[in-house]
């Protein structure tokens, strides 16, 4: 199985800051994430990405993460946007009914899913 | 053929660093009695979920303490997992009653806290927890067999 120590990759142009999560995010890395994000969340002049395509597990104390970041975000008036969201942590997004708060884009196509999953 | 029902236990520290084994030792199990994908990346949610309560609410301004996991089923039948602290016990019932999710509400009403228990439940079969000295929580998920529904 998939296993690997969370770890981020930043990426930035001009109009935007994106930032991939690999690995898992859970109660141990939660804290470690939060402070590498954190320098990002303020800046109102580029729009906050963050690439979920490696992101194998989220628990509740990841989705508080994204809350309190959303919550961040609107208050400076920042963007904010998920994209490549695979469908095992959209399913916990809606279960959660985070979904309806985040501008997010589903990983993929179905096709591309199955050959990743095998 | 009904396979003899199996106990497995895992004694780790109520610590963050240590819900992985906890994760990994139940994909192990699950996929030896049968579950699919779908069912151990739910399970493995609910059973960390179990343990962030452990580890971040029963041993607070104690000495560390101990999370005793227990894996009960049988091949092809179900899974029961306890997960079990001897610390202070947790008042799921005093923290705002029924779990909630996040539907439905204004951005700045929304928050984290007890969307873990609200996850066990959505994700699991069936959710228990007993306060007693300790916590326990006790989650149970059944084999969902292709022909067999009625």
């Amino acid at each position: 199985m998939n296993r690997e120590k969370f770890y981020i990759t930043k990426q930035m142009t001009p109009a935007a800051i994106t930032i991939s999560l690999n690995g898992e995010l859970d109660l141990s890395a939660a804290s470690e994430m939060q402070a590498d994000l954190e320098p990002y969340v303020n800046q109102s002049g580029r729009t906050l990405i963050l690439n979920l395509r490696n992101l194998h597990y989220i628990d509740s104390t990841g989705i508080g993460i994204l809350i309190r970041m959303l919550k961040q975000r609107t208050a400076v008036g920042g963007g904010f946007k998920l994209v490549e969201v695979t469908p095992k942590i959209k399913k916990l997004f809606d279960i959660t009914g985070i979904s309806q708060y985040l501008d997010l884009e589903v990983a993929g196509t179905p096709q591309e899913r199955k050959e990743d999953i095998v | 053929m009904k396979h003899e029902e199996q106990h497995i236990q895992l004694t780790v520290p109520a610590d963050a660093h240590y819900v992985d084994i906890v994760r990994l030792t139940l994909y192990g199990i699950a996929t030896k009695w049968g579950f699919s994908y779908e069912e151990i990346e739910d399970m493995k949610v609910a059973v960390a979920e179990a343990c962030n309560n452990a580890v971040l609410h029963a041993y607070k301004d104690r000495e560390p303490g101990k999370v005793e996991v227990t894996f009960s089923g049988a091949e092809g039948e179900c899974i029961r997992i306890s997960v079990k602290d001897e610390g202070a016990s947790f008042d799921f019932d005093h923290r705002g009653g029924q779990p909630e999710a996040l539907h439905n509400k204004s951005l700045k009403d929304i928050r984290a806290g007890g969307l873990g228990i609200y996850m066990m439940q959505a994700l699991m079969d069936d959710v228990q927890v007993i306060t007693d000295s300790g916590t326990e929580v006790i989650l149970t998920k059944f084999l969902q067999r292709n022909g067999e529904m009625a």
